[in-house]
């Protein structure tokens, strides 16, 4: 099966950044838009891998 | 809360016409076309997935699940972040046969009618209650904001007008060939509405309910048990599986599938949707939160689920009361349009047109435009009849999961089509028969029940999805491994399967051009449909109406085939083509297709990784090799298809490649036609020296050939002939000219010889003649004796310059490096010139100061200026005059010999010098005149020039000059 290398490197980021969040964002003294912050990276780092034009892929 | 009706009903009217203006618009061209295609304006459409379920449901999934009502957008939005992975792929599969919805897919792939009819009914029965979900909704909060009116009422209103958008708008164009800008524009706009309106509503929850953010925070400290249920992790247990859900929804329910493909005109627009949505997705569960909070704290009654409506009202603002209720009513809306639109596309190809297909004699479109309109008026109506069964109780979040679990039984489907293409039929059938079965039984029954919500929710969906999803798939699994594949379907799986490249059969059609495509068409579609429909696809493949190649023939049976699914749905046009458009010879041993593969690969280029790329660049090296070869390379398959025609053989044979790849060597045009026939008729591997013309000119080639063996496995063999075409023309027309040269060089010889016998009997003439001017005293004698004296001595002077001639221009001549009067020279080669009396009369000048001396080779000088005057000679006319003149220009002596003739044409006048270029009659000219002019001037270290025309205004006249280093000390005193 093919991935595209930015499919990786961002499935990788999305892996890492749930491992490092889950608990900061359950923390009983964290603000409540905690996930959005981390969604918001999320799509960050997706427009960044995404940014590539696929010219010859059609 | 007591709205008028009559406000809620203008508000409902307005918008929707707001939103048929904004798509009347759109299709008539007043909005530019620029940002009716823009990325973002399809990245909102796909907004038309967050219907009700995401702008009131999730109000209520927050309640109960916390964080876990952010499931449904991660879901959906995990689809699009790793689209590469699915989406693109379907996308291409799609755009290339396209294919308007998942039943078209699903056919197309297990190349079964009934896999694409069992598709349709189930998204028909599953998503039905998705449409009921959202007129509910609408009347729900309609119904809060107005009691004067019942629930029903606004439900039968609501349902009336979107139905007559949905006709009007959905089904204006063809469907499945164009994309619908103006609806397009319409949902990309209910989304930006519903957004805007639930980020509005939000954020007067914050501000209104709260006093700010800060205050926020401290209630939010206040309400520990809130906290609490917002931050339990008791949520994961439904998490993944309602993400998975979301995510199969992404694809498997028909209005996503419509908006993600078929609206789709641009591959780049994907890829700004793959961070796009999600980023929509997180923006719309922004405010779901505080406006939970800010309904909890007001202690509002209305179900948990209404709170965006309710908000405003309960802290005394009717503004934000009616944008929350806009923003669902523009949820609502948009989905019901797309969803039953594409519902209605897949209802016709897949249970109408199997049944009942329109005659010959009706108008097609015409047909499926009134039955599509038919289904899109019934399909909203059964959502409203619908929207009465389950049970008041029955809270729109049941409603809801119960038809995205639905949907959850086409994954292991979808998923196959992409990944493994050992997939079959029996296997799909079986799988989501199981799935189906234990989804109605367990999930959609109960609905009709009247049992209450308590007890739906004691079902516990989750394992019921879990369950039905994990039944299907082994199920899927291991009926697909355990029965048999067709042959068709194992074709059909290659095309759809990412990893596979295989080769195509390639088999020639009974239909041999387009007017015999129509002609067999007509039959099922009448003669214009037919028509209509081969120029259109021979549109989109840019091929013309003449073109007989079986490869352009293959092109335009598959692209008709596509375009008449995107019509009447892949079944359907299958089986009319298959019927109508048969092939001749049935795909046998050997007959790969290699143009089709080549295509194939170059498409898929980009998702070559590691020794499939590394073997892809060595295949374009070897190909590239072939391609600028310097001799013509012509290779043709077992058939005599031809399959390759490099740049070299274009050039030869000045056709282009992309005129004869794919056709018979038999429908070449001559001479190519009678050459490469008889060639391949014959035993012999080489052919020597074929003559021919093409466009006037003379050409001469070698031909060669050699069998292509079969290799590697039978399925992989191919057998074909390769040819070579070396262009001998320029080496015949050296060798033409070299034995011409040589047949001079024998006459100067035979000249000279002649000359010298000759020159003996004149001497001994001279010197009898001047023993008789001496001897006798006789002045008649004396004076005859002297004239014979001046005959013999130019007749000594012929021979002499007869010799000279004949001397230069041989190997063994050396150059001389002597002191050259120019003068001498111009007129001796003037005498020889006069000498022919076979050639035109014309009148020689000389200009020329007898001082004028040069170094070089008197004899070379002579034969360059003999040349010339030749030259200058045969373009002129009768007694017409040709001058030549020397003068001194600084450190050179400058030599011309012009005349007053046609002038030398500016195509040919770099050409001139070339050997063997002759513009005269064939036998009158060599072509190697001014070519040895040339290199003898360059080997006196001079330099040659033309100006033609002299006289600008008449266009006539050449001047040829000459240019040598003039002699010093000698010319001093002589320049002009």
């Amino acid at each position: 099966m093919y991935i595209p290398r930015y499919i990786l490197t961002l499935l990788i980021i999305i892996y890492l950044l749930f491992l490092m969040s889950v608990d900061w964002i359950n923390q009983p003294d964290g603000a409540w838009y905690r996930p959005f912050f981390v969604g918001f990276l999320v799509v960050c780092v997706a427009a960044w891998t995404h940014r590539r034009k696929d010219s010859d892929e059609f | 809360m007591n709205f008028e009706i009559t406000t809620l009903l203008a508000l409902g009217c307005g918008y929707l016409v707001l939103l048929f203006a904004l798509a009347y618009a759109t299709d008539r061209g007043l909005i530019p076309e620029r940002l009716t295609r823009h990325p973002v304006v399809y990245v909102l459409s796909l907004g038309v997935f967050a219907s009700v379920w995401s702008y009131y449901t999730s109000i209520g999934n927050a309640l109960r699940d916390g964080y876990g009502y952010l499931a449904p957008s991660i879901g959906i939005s995990l689809a699009f972040l790793f689209s590469p992975m699915l989406l693109k792929p379907l996308l291409e599969l799609t755009k290339t046969y396209q294919l308007s919805s998942l039943a078209d897919l699903v056919a197309f792939r297990y190349r079964s009618p009934w896999a694409g009819t069992a598709t349709t009914l189930v998204t028909l029965v599953g998503v039905t209650p998705l449409i009921a979900l959202q007129i509910r909704a609408v009347a729900d909060t309609a119904n809060l904001l107005s009691i004067q009116v019942s629930e029903s009422a606004i439900a039968f209103s609501f349902c009336v007008l979107i139905t007559a958008f949905a006709i009007l708008f959905g089904t204006s164009q063809r469907a499945g060939r164009t994309r619908h800008d103006g609806l397009v524009m319409a949902i990309a706009f209910e989304s930006l509405v519903k957004l805007l309106a639930f980020l509005i509503v939000g954020l007067f929850a914050v501000l209104s309910g709260f006093g700010g953010f800060d205050n926020l925070d401290l209630w939010l400290q206040s309400q520990p048990e809130l906290l609490d249920s917002l931050k339990n992790t008791d949520y994961f247990s439904s998490f993944h599986v309602l993400a998975l859900l979301f995510f199969a929804a992404a694809v498997a329910l028909p209005h996503m599938f419509y908006v993600t493909f078929n609206e789709n005109n641009d591959q780049r627009a994907l890829s700004i949707a793959s961070w796009g949505l999600p980023l929509y997705f997180l923006l719309l569960g922004l405010p779901v939160l505080p406006i939970l909070w800010a309904g909890l704290q007001a202690g509002s009654s209305v179900p948990v689920e209404y709170f965006p409506v309710v908000v405003g009202a309960a802290y005394g603002s009717d503004l934000i009361t009616v944008i929350g209720y806009l923003g669902g009513l523009s949820a609502a809306s948009g989905l019901i349009i797309v969803l039953t639109l594409a519902l209605s596309n897949m209802c016709l190809n897949h249970l109408i047109l199997p049944i009942s297909q329109p005659t010959a004699n009706q108008d097609i479109y015409r047909w499926l435009l009134w039955r599509r309109r038919a289904l899109i008026t019934a399909l909203i109506w059964a959502g409203f009849i619908f929207h009465f069964i389950p049970d008041e109780r029955t809270g729109i979040q049941i409603t809801g999961t119960i038809a995205f679990t639905a949907c959850l039984q086409f994954l292991p489907g979808i998923l196959a089509i992409l990944y493994w293409p050992q997939a079959n039929k029996n296997g799909f059938l079986s799988g989501l028969a199981a799935g189906v079965s234990i989804w109605f039984l367990f999930l959609f029954l109960p609905l009709f029940l009247n049992s209450d919500s308590a007890s739906l929710v004691a079902l516990n969906w989750r394992e019921v999805a879990a369950l039905s999803l994990i039944v299907n798939s082994l199920l899927f699994v291991s009926v697909s491994l355990t029965t048999k594949t067709s042959d068709e379907e194992r074709s059909s799986a290659d095309v759809c399967a990412l990893d596979t490249i295989k080769r195509r059969k390639r088999s020639g059609l009974v239909a041999k051009s387009p007017r015999e495509f129509i002609k067999s068409l007509s039959k099922p579609l009448g003669e214009s449909t037919a028509t209509r429909e081969v120029n259109q696809a021979l549109q989109d493949l840019g091929l013309d109406m003449n073109d007989r190649r079986p490869f352009s023939m293959r092109l335009l049976r598959a692209r008709l085939e596509a375009n008449l699914s995107g019509l009447l749905g892949p079944s359907i046009a299958r089986e009319l083509i298959d019927g109508y458009l048969p092939y001749a010879i049935v795909s046998q041993h050997g007959s790969s297709d290699l143009n089709v593969i080549e295509r194939r690969i170059e498409s898929y280029r980009s998702n070559l990784s590691g020794m499939a790329a590394d073997l892809d660049n060595l295949r374009r090296y070897h190909r590239q090799i072939l391609l600028d070869l310097p001799l013509g390379v012509c290779s043709l398959s077992f058939d005599d298809e031809i399959v390759m025609w490099n740049r070299a053989l274009e050039k030869i044979t000045e056709i282009d490649s992309s005129e004869v790849v794919g056709s018979q060597v038999n429908e070449l045009q001559e001479p190519w036609l009678s050459l490469l026939s008889n060639f391949l008729d014959e035993d012999a591997s080489h052919s020597y020296k074929h003559y021919f013309e093409i466009n006037g000119n003379k050409k001469a080639i070698n031909l060669h050939k050699a069998q292509i063996e079969r290799t590697g496995t039978q399925d992989s063999s191919h057998e074909g002939v390769i040819i070579l075409i070396e262009d001998i023309t320029e080496t015949e027309i050296l060798e033409a000219g070299l034995t011409h040269s040589e047949r001079l060089a024998s006459i100067g010889r035979l000249a000279a010889g002649v000359a010298h016998e000759i020159g003996n009997p004149i001497t001994g003439i001279a010197c009898l003649a001047q023993t008789i001017r001496d001897e006798f005293d006789n002045e008649e004698i004396s004076g005859l004796a002297e004239q014979i004296v001046e005959q013999t001595d130019r007749t000594s002077r012929i021979l002499q310059s007869l010799v000279n001639f004949a001397h230069t221009g041989t190997s063994k001549t050396q150059y001389e490096d002597e002191i050259v009067s120019v003068e001498e020279c111009m007129d001796e080669a003037k005498t020889l010139v006069s000498l022919d009396k076979k050639a035109k009369d014309v009148n020689i000048e000389l200009h020329c100061d007898p001082r004028i001396r040069i170094r070089g080779d008197a004899q070379r000088l002579l034969q360059v200026l003999v040349n010339l005057i030749n030259n200058a000679r045969d373009a002129s006319q009768p007694n017409s005059t040709i001058s030549m003149s020397a003068a001194v220009e600084g450190d050179f002596v400058r030599l011309s010999v012009s005349d007053e003739g046609i002038g030398i044409p500016a195509a040919i006048k770099d050409r001139v010098f070339d050997p063997f270029f002759t513009t005269k009659e064939a036998g009158e000219g060599t072509g190697l005149g001014l070519s040895l002019v040339f290199s003898i001037v360059e080997d006196l270290k001079g330099e040659i020039d033309i100006i033609s025309p002299v006289d600008k205004n008449r266009g006539s006249g050449t001047e040829v000059i000459l240019r040598f280093p003039a002699l010093v000390d000698s010319n001093d005193g002589l320049e002009d």
